[in-house]
């Protein structure tokens, strides 16, 4: 952790740096947002680039604010053991896919004609 | 007692104990949230287009400048509190409160920018889906998504709850309501007493109803003879008007107002008709050859007198088709592009036409409809509102759906609602442990500054984590 002035004053520096990044970086989502890159509406691909901004955005959080580039060991495994049922939780999505509810709302849109 | 490691590292994880301890909870939270997440991505998915209330752009029912602005003060606020964390490692206690001041500003900022879009959602801003799954998109003039009623009568049942019509009666004046039936006829119960009135009666049924079982059970009941309780009592009064909540109204008709509580209100029915300012239509839920036919355009006509608007958001529609199959090589467009948003949502004001009943719209140039273009959010979601919109009438009985932009009103306000809301308490909680620091720390700081340090690292961490949350909730909330 820093502790020298010299140290500080270039955290100080890339604290800043990280601040000017985050905001242009918001400043980008809300225009791919009116302007999608990939088409006139928007599409997977858009979805895709919006989150893969704001995963580069919350990067940025994690290792300059957070400290998280030059932390201790035991900090990392907490978070690899968080990391691998925070994807076990988003993995669940493709239960949907898989529900057999579906079929039976198809039945009652053909049904509806 | 001297409590270890708050300052200094344990040898064995290198780390001061309140680090580990934060991390932990924050990896708790990690899976709360994404919990949340998987929630939203699921709910989202599994939307049957055609089927169930369809999953709105964020950025046709949002106001953008809201969201845009909350999350360039919450990156500020993060880039505050290490800036005085810092201010704290050079042992600069003036700095570092002034850093602290802007974060707390910040925090309050964001809360007071959030409420702001809370009130709008529940009280400015309503859907009403029609029979026929076309939804209007708008704002209720005031007090006409009321059942309007002038009672004269009213039959309570002890058997059912509380009758909550006492809340909506119209008059300030203390009705005064005569019993016509049973033991107490010929008195007379004041609405005010009204809910004390109807627990006693409540309590003495409940009792008679018992002695009535027990007679029986002991076959000293005689049918005929003895006589049933009292599960109902008719009350009159001078006519009075009731503006119904349609929620709490099981059925009704000209002259009955069936409430859930059971409670019957006789009278004559005054009016049940929804008006509304009109800012979007949607017919994502209607197939495209049936749109020309739908019910809001005979709304609209009455309204206007013209079928100007119908014409224009059919032809804004159909360029937009035309638009859309020209990005699409052999010419076909997906079935989920063809019911979405970009095809089937429309502001009346982007409309040739729509904008000529807009009024002053606080000096807005008309927009000119365009395939791409999606229109100023305020002018629907926040609306400039009440400024000589076309306010169309609706008759209830041609609704399916009323609401307001609340959690009721989809899956979509459900999950947002739940995400901001429970995000707005971690605002308010870091803002909490913040404050405590920057108004009791200076104590602290004196005896060992690295102690205060170490604190608002642990605290910083905790906010910085709410920003990072909120840069996902932004784009998934507000854009797509």
């Amino acid at each position: 952790m820093a502790t020298t002035p010299e140290e500080l004053a270039s955290h100080k520096k890339a604290y800043t740096a990280i601040g000017i990044a985050l905001l242009v970086l918001t400043c980008v989502t809300v225009a791919f947002g009116f302007w999608h890159p990939f088409g006139p509406v928007m599409t997977w691909r858009d979805i895709t680039l919006g989150l893969l901004i704001a995963i580069v955005k919350s990067s940025m959080v994690a290792l300059i604010f957070m400290h998280l580039n030059h932390e201790r060991g035991l900090i990392y495994k907490i978070l690899l053991f968080t990391f691998c049922f925070f994807l076990g939780l988003m993995l669940l999505i493709f239960f949907a896919h898989a529900d057999p509810i579906r079929e039976a709302f198809d039945a009652i849109r053909n049904s509806l004609g | 007692m001297e409590i270890p490691y708050e300052v200094t590292a344990r040898r064995d994880t290198g780390l001061y104990n309140a680090k580990i301890g934060v991390w932990l909870f924050l990896a708790s939270e990690v899976m709360l949230f994404g919990g949340l997440f998987s929630a939203y991505v699921f709910l989202r998915v599994g939307t049957q287009p055609g089927i169930d209330n369809p999953w709105p752009m964020g950025l046709n029912v949002q106001i953008l400048m809201a969201g845009f602005v909350n999350t360039l003060v919450l990156i500020l606020s993060s880039v505050f509190v290490v800036f005085a964390w810092v201010a704290l490692k050079e042992r600069k206690w003036n700095v570092f409160r002034n850093w602290m001041i802007g974060v707390l500003a910040c925090s309050a900022l964001f809360m007071v920018i959030k409420a702001y879009e809370y009130n709008s959602k529940l009280t400015q801003h309503h859907d009403i889906k029609l029979l026929d799954n076309s939804i209007l998109g708008g704002k209720i003039l005031e007090g006409t998504d009321k059942i309007r009623f002038d009672a004269d009568s009213v039959v309570v049942d002890f058997s059912g709850s509380a009758p909550g019509f006492m809340n909506q009666v119209e008059s300030d004046e203390n009705i005064e309501f005569k019993i016509e039936t049973g033991e107490n006829a010929g008195k007379t119960v004041k609405l005010s007493e009204l809910r004390s009135w109807y627990h006693k009666e409540h309590v003495r049924m409940m009792r008679e109803v018992a002695d009535m079982r027990m007679k029986q059970r002991k076959g000293e009941w005689v049918d005929g003879t003895d006589k049933n309780p009292e599960t109902k009592a008719t009350l009159s009064a001078k006519p009075f008007r009731i503006n119904a909540n349609p929620r709490k109204i099981a059925g009704r008709d000209e002259e009955t107002l069936n409430f859930r509580d059971r409670t019957v209100i006789k009278g004559k029915l005054v009016d049940d008709t929804i008006k509304m300012e009109v800012h979007s239509l949607n017919l994502q839920m209607v197939p495209l050859q049936d749109q020309e036919n739908v019910m809001a355009w005979k709304l609209i006509h009455a309204a206007t007198g013209g079928d100007e608007i119908k014409e224009n958001v059919l032809a804004v529609r159909d360029e937009k088709v035309t638009y859309v199959r020209s990005h699409f090589p052999d010419g076909v467009i997906p079935v989920s592009v063809l019911q979405g948003p970009f095809i089937n949502f429309r502001k009346i004001h982007d409309v040739p036409g729509g904008e000529a009943h807009g009024g002053d719209h606080h000096g807005e140039e008309p927009k000119a409809a365009h395939p791409g273009d999606h229109g100023s959010e305020e002018s629907a979601e926040h609306g400039h509102g009440s400024h000589g919109d076309i306010v169309i009438e609706v008759p209830r009985e041609q609704t399916s759906f009323v609401t307001n932009h609340g959690p009721r009103a989809g899956t979509y306000y459900a999950i947002y609602f739940t995400m901001t809301g429970l995000h707005g308490l971690h605002v308010v909680g870091g803002a909490l442990v913040l404050a405590y620091f920057l108004l009791f720390g200076k104590r602290i700081f004196l005896k060992n500054p690295e102690h205060l340090a170490n604190r608002v690292e642990v605290g910083g961490l905790f906010w910085h984590f709410v920003d990072l949350v909120w840069i996902f909730l932004f784009p998934i909330m507000y854009l797509m």
